[in-house]
Formats: structure tokens, sequence, C-alpha cells
């Protein structure tokens, strides 16, 4: 039967809740504070904030797209520099 | 002799063709998260690009090329402004992680938090990013934008782990404060009240 996670406190939990949203923690850790976010509401909330504010970041990807330009340009420089891409 | 030659220049031209040029448009966002310009970071790419080609010879094969050609982008970016320099960081990551939490409680008394869910925040964040002071833009755009770990992040920087740990952290910290003030600014929120940011 596994052992039960370690009960931390809020401090704890908080201090180590970009890492655990990251997925950054050692297995330990993670069951930890996952623990603590199922019982706590407020971190809970932390945490539910924390993800959707780095999934909007994530976005930016989508929204920086590259000029057309600055392909040709690079292509232009390689073949130049000997790059063959027939 | 001459035929083998150009042979191995096929083969390496197939190759880095293959590995290298279809991350031109991440290298590209990472050269202008670094320039904030786009001239300079178009300048980048090219000599990021130049520079990978002559270095082929260099790449591992079965490596991370996109992780490879993101350091070699920095570099040639610290080149371009001479500011090559050791930096020293006395940031304290779970201060800031604490830190981040009060901010959101501060943004969940005024409301802020909602605008998260409720409007595309894509423009203020990018506004935000781009206006995020170094190092800390770098260590949010390699880690949140291009998904990079930690540990792939040190390794583009040149530094350690938890130096990307605490200029991320305060990093982000900074953009949520940029984004409750762009949210009362635009009358999204109500005026701060501070009493409730007090968990954690």
């Amino acid at each position: 039967m596994p052992d039960e996670p370690q009960n931390i406190d809020c401090r704890t939990a908080v201090q180590r809740l970009w890492d655990y949203l990251d997925d950054e923690l050692d297995d330990q850790r993670m069951v930890e504070v996952r623990h603590h976010l199922a019982n706590c509401r407020e971190c809970f909330a932390h945490a539910e904030f924390g993800r959707r504010f780095i999934q909007a970041l994530s976005r930016a990807r989508e929204r920086h797209v590259m000029p057309s330009a600055v392909r040709s340009q690079v292509m232009q420089a390689l073949k130049a520099a000997g790059l063959s891409t027939d | 002799m001459a035929e083998r030659r150009e042979d191995e220049r096929t083969s390496k031209d197939e190759s880095f063709a293959r590995e290298a040029l279809p991350w031109m448009e991440d290298v590209y966002r990472f050269a202008l998260s670094l320039t904030r310009d786009p001239a300079d970071a178009q300048d980048i790419v090219q000599e990021t690009y130049l520079r990978a080609y002559r270095s082929w010879h260099t790449f591992e094969p079965g490596s991370d090329c996109r992780r490879w050609l993101f350091t070699i982008c920095r570099n040639a970016f610290l080149r371009s402004r001479q500011h090559a320099r050791l930096e020293v960081d006395v940031i304290d990551a779970e201060g800031e992680a604490l830190a981040a939490a009060i901010e959101h409680g501060a943004m969940i008394t005024d409301g802020t938090d909602r605008l998260l869910a409720s409007v595309d925040i894509g423009p203020a964040l990018d506004r935000a990013l781009a206006a995020l002071d170094e190092p800390f833009r770098s260590a949010v755009q390699l880690v949140d934008v291009e998904d990079q770990s930690y540990e792939a992040a040190a390794e583009i920087l040149g530094v350690p782990i938890g130096t990307v740990r605490s200029r991320l952290f305060r990093g982000r910290r900074q953009l949520q404060q940029r984004l409750r003030a762009h949210a009362q600014d635009a009358g999204l929120a109500t005026a701060f009240e501070p009493g409730r940011a007090d968990h954690a």
C-alpha cells in the first residue's frame, strides 16, 4: 500500500507552485503539492490562476508570425554561403 | 576525391535543411523577444543560421536542434550588443513564488483575475512581455512561450538552473503586475482593496 503523501502547509505549497505547474518537481514533491491543492480551496485557486496565466503566455507562439521576407533573406544568405537545397 | 567531397556536402546540406530550417519561426520569435525590433531580429536570425550552417559539423545528430539554435541565437544577440557579461542574480525564487500568490490575491480582490478568462488578453500580454526587462524576458520567453525546460533554458542562457527559476518567477510576477495595471486602466477592475491578499 503506497505511503500517504506528507502534508505540507500553504506557504510551502505556494513556494513550490510554479515548479509544480512547470512539472519541474521530483515525484514526491509533485504528489505533496497535488495532495495539498486537492484539500485547500485557496491554494487551488492560486494554482488555477497560475495555470491559466501560463497557458495565455504560451499562446504568444500563435500571435508572433515570422514575416515571409525573413525566410527569403535567410535562405538567400545561406545559399550564398554554399547551402544547396536542390 | 572531388566526388566524395561533393557527396559529403550534399549530405551536410540535406541534414541541415531537415534538422535546422524547420525551426526558423521559433528562432525568429526568440530573436524578437531579445531585440524587441523586427529588423534587428531578422539580422540575428540570419546570423544564427549562417553560424549554424558553418558549424553544422559540431551539431550532434539526435540532440535537440532547437535548443542548439537558441543558444547560437542568444550568443549572436550578445555579440551584437557587445554586452556579454556575467550577471549576478540575487533573487529569491521561493520569495518570488510567494509574492506571485500575494499578487494573485490582490487580483482576486479587484477582479483582475477574471480578465484572463473573460477577454482576449493576448495583445496586453504581448505588450507586457515586450516591456519586460532582461534578463527576465528571456527566461519567460524560453520557458513559457517556447516550452523549454528549466534545464534547457539554463543551457541556452549559460546560467545555473536556479538562476533561470528566479528570473522566470520574477518575470511572471512583473507580468502579472502589468496585466493588473492594464485591467485597472481599462476599467475592467475595481480599485485595489488591500486586506484580502494575505493568504500565503
